[in-house]
């Protein structure tokens, strides 16, 4: 019952980051970073990284994090989502962090855990190829044994952060398997390795083509049963990921709210008309709903409840399209303005169209969704 | 859970199960006796009113405990409370109430001894409540009502009619109305069955006239009857809204129970459509969690509370549309064809669950409610004042 029945702490947790993000990622500093293609403020990534310890939020302890789990990263994702943050949190914290110290591979963890709980190292998780699917059956890319390691030959596509990242984690067919494989890259790149960004609708977020040609890899969680493990990376991402959506839906339910009260029209506020009160009561419907599923799938994904993979992917079908569905409202209740530039509207749908479709399609979720629950 | 939950939750269950009442009868006045009975069973075995204070033979419980209690009563499925004076009107009959009023209402409403129905909508006052038109006029020690009510649900068994009444002028709208309890026996009163759109009466109409009711029966101050009727007793109702999820998981699951027996599940699109029912049965549990936990933690039920009536109305419209909707023709066919599907629940339920989006508030008003009381939305400059 605790289903965030609400714990001090993470209040303290959410201020904190709330406070932060107002300060040092206010709509001129997106946008700044975007426009210049950046996909962080270094300055910024340090401050979120020593002096706030979050991108060592779920990393544990015995690796420098603070040994916390799905439900605090969770909080901490609302935020940025809410506030657009530019940097590769996502991908470094909930999808390559995550990854990690779920492997159970000791070398691994502690060659790269401490790097990213302390900032110091940003790193992705590349499965999906030309598809978009997250589905390991669609995995054409291969490894094979080179000296001591692994050659990793294949093209990832739509990789988070893919193009700057410094640890790639490459999901790619072993002789026995799939298997994922640790690729490295330093200030001037690695050997066999090509990404560019990609030209995609998020300009928030970096999507990336790798290219690995006989790249120079490391095996990662080599005796695990790999598919458990990545069912298990994928609840984890598929929670993280619906957390950062519930932010992003909150917030353009906030800025439709706040615009409707002051904004003017036949002599009175907008939101005085019941069309626009409506618009809004159903997207508070919509964002509670939300809320719910994904704090109920942060506790059941941080518990490995039996219930954990349903919980994860109904919060992340259900905040995909509330998300989506939150920020074309707060498009329409801005009217003229909300389909301007400058306006941060569509900045808000460009990353709810986009989170929606990270994962691949959505339908391939919804049968997932329907396997699980046993209909 | 602590070892005083257990203790409580294994007291609970024993009484249940050793004083079930077992199945209802058919005969509509003989279930009226067979509910009465439990009622009565409950209260003298100190099982009654899990939120009601002790002085008037409730238990008087711990929100956790009430959630145990609304647990574990629908665990046994017993039956639940007859009439709407319960939910209704024993809060304003427990804040507002003068202690002898007290005394004659409130243990036999919970005993079961007397029924209680409701008395506020009019023809001409639906959503616009505070526009009421049924007179009380002051007479000595009683008031006169004369006017009608409609959609009171239980009037045919009812012994009281808890009313809103206008004691102001005509023009007065909240500031003149009153709150009354009419005898349903005494003169004047009639009560006509109203043929709903299910072909069923389960809602009557209620004639007063030249009704005379004791100035004793009025709770609070003449004119002060509409703030006393929107008063509910802190979080009572949150307790049971985990068994009102697990009553539509239960739906659901014997929907797709149908939709499997028939070969219908392997339909990618009636799959879909599952799909969308199975994440929002799901949400509305959630949310139910969510409330709960709230008001665990920190004394607040939050925003999820406040939409939960507007998803779970939604809810059951849908879920029997589609039930309907999947029978194809066969989803048309009323309880006696012989070829109907489960008695035909679905499209009894269909027609039913109008009713959700308009009663006790109807969907475009808890819209209104909602942003302005949540979202903090200007009120209508168009409307009267709330």
């Amino acid at each position: 019952m605790s289903a965030s029945g609400g714990r001090a702490e993470h209040d303290d947790l959410r201020q904190v980051v709330r406070r932060f993000l107002a300060e040092r990622s206010p709509s001129s500093e997106v946008r700044r970073l975007m426009e210049a293609g950046e996909s962080r403020d270094d300055a910024v990534w340090a401050l979120l990284a020593g002096q706030l310890g979050l991108t060592g939020i779920a990393v544990p302890e015995r690796y420098g994090g603070a040994g916390y789990g799905p439900v605090e990263l969770g909080l901490v994702l609302e935020e940025m989502g809410g506030a657009l943050l530019v940097a590769p949190y996502l991908a470094t914290v909930a999808l390559a962090g995550q990854a990690l110290a779920a492997s159970g591979d000791e070398d691994a963890m502690a060659r790269w855990l401490p790097g990213i709980a302390d900032g110091s190292l940003t790193a992705t998780l590349a499965i999906a190829e030309d598809s978009g699917s997250w589905d390991l059956a669609e995995v054409t890319a291969t490894a094979e044994p080179s000296g001591s390691g692994w050659a990793v030959t294949g093209t990832k596509r739509y990789v988070i952060d893919g193009d700057r990242a410094d640890l790639l984690l490459v999901v790619a067919q072993a002789p026995d398997g799939p298997g994922v494989f640790a690729v490295e890259r330093g200030a001037a790149g690695a050997a066999g390795v090509d990404s560019g960004r990609l030209d995609t609708l998020d300009l928030t977020r970096a999507l990336a083509s790798v290219t690995l040609r006989e790249a120079k890899a490391v095996r990662v969680g080599a005796g695990q049963d790999t598919a458990a493990w990545l069912s298990r990376v994928r609840d984890l991402v598929l929670a993280a990921l619906a957390a950062e959506q519930l932010g992003g839906a909150t917030r353009c339910l906030d800025l439709s709210v706040g615009y409707a009260k002051v904004r003017e029209q036949f002599g009175r506020p907008i939101g005085s008309f019941q069309a626009i009160k409506h618009k809004c009561a159903n997207l508070l419907l919509d964002v509670e709903c939300a809320r719910s599923a994904v704090y109920h799938a942060s506790e059941a994904v941080a518990g490995g409840d039996p219930d954990a993979p349903l919980a994860a992917v109904l919060a992340y079908v259900y905040c995909s399209r509330a998300f989506t569905q939150a920020a074309k409202e707060c498009i329409q209740v801005h009217g003229g303005i909300g389909y301007t530039w400058e306006h941060d509207a569509h900045l808000y749908l460009r990353r709810a169209k986009s989170s929606e479709l990270l994962l691949g399609p959505s339908a391939p979720h919804r049968t997932r969704l329907a396997e699980l629950a046993g209909i | 859970m602590t070892t005083e939950d257990d203790d409580f939750r294994a007291r609970l269950r024993d009484f249940f199960t050793a004083h079930h009442p077992g199945r209802p009868p058919k005969d509509p006045r003989e279930r009226l006796g067979w509910t009465k009975a439990w009622l009565a069973t409950l209260f003298d075995g100190g099982f009654a009113g899990p939120g009601w204070p002790r002085e008037f033979g409730g238990m008087e419980l711990s929100f956790a405990h009430q959630v145990i209690y609304h647990e574990e009563a629908a665990r046994a499925r017993v039956p639940g409370p007859l009439g709407t004076g319960l939910n209704i009107a024993a809060p304003t009959i427990i804040k507002y109430a003068t202690q002898e009023q007290k005394q004659r209402w409130l243990a036999p409403m919970l005993r079961g001894d007397t029924v209680w129905a409701q008395g506020y909508s009019e023809p001409e006052a639906g959503s616009d409540l505070p526009s009421l038109r049924t007179t009380a006029r002051r007479d000595g020690d009683d008031y006169v009502v004369n006017g009608q009510k409609v959609w009171t649900s239980h009037a045919g068994d009812a012994d009281l009619f808890f009313t809103l009444v206008r004691t102001g002028t005509r023009e007065s709208r909240q500031k003149g109305i009153t709150y009354l309890v009419v005898d349903a026996h005494a003169p004047g009163v009639q009560v006509r069955p109203l043929r709903d759109l299910t072909g069923g009466h389960l809602f009557a109409e209620v004639f007063f006239d030249d009704v005379r009711v004791p100035a004793k029966n009025r709770i609070g101050e003449e004119n002060e009857g509409w703030r006393l009727a929107r008063t509910s007793l802190g979080h009572e109702r949150a307790a049971g809204a985990l068994n009102q999820a697990s009553v539509y998981r239960r739906v659901l699951t014997e929907l797709e129970e149908l939709a499997r027996e028939r070969g219908q599940l392997s339909d990618p699109l009636v799959r879909d459509r599952f799909v969308d029912l199975e994440i929002r049965v799901r949400i509305i549990r959630y949310n139910a969690e969510r409330t709960i936990g709230g008001i665990l933690a920190r004394g607040e039920a939050g925003a999820a509370s406040s939409i939960s009536r507007l998803l779970i109305t939604a809810f059951e419209q849908d879920i029997h549309e589609f039930a309907v909707d999947l029978l194809g023709p066969a989803g048309l066919l009323g309880k006696s064809a012989s070829q109907a599907v489960q008695r035909s629940r679905w499209l009894l339920g269909f027609l039913r669950t109008r009713a959700s989006t308009i009663g006790a508030g109807t969907r475009e008003i808890q819209l209104n409610t909602v942003a302005e009381q949540v979202l903090g939305l200007p009120h209508d400059p168009g409307m009267p004042p709330r």
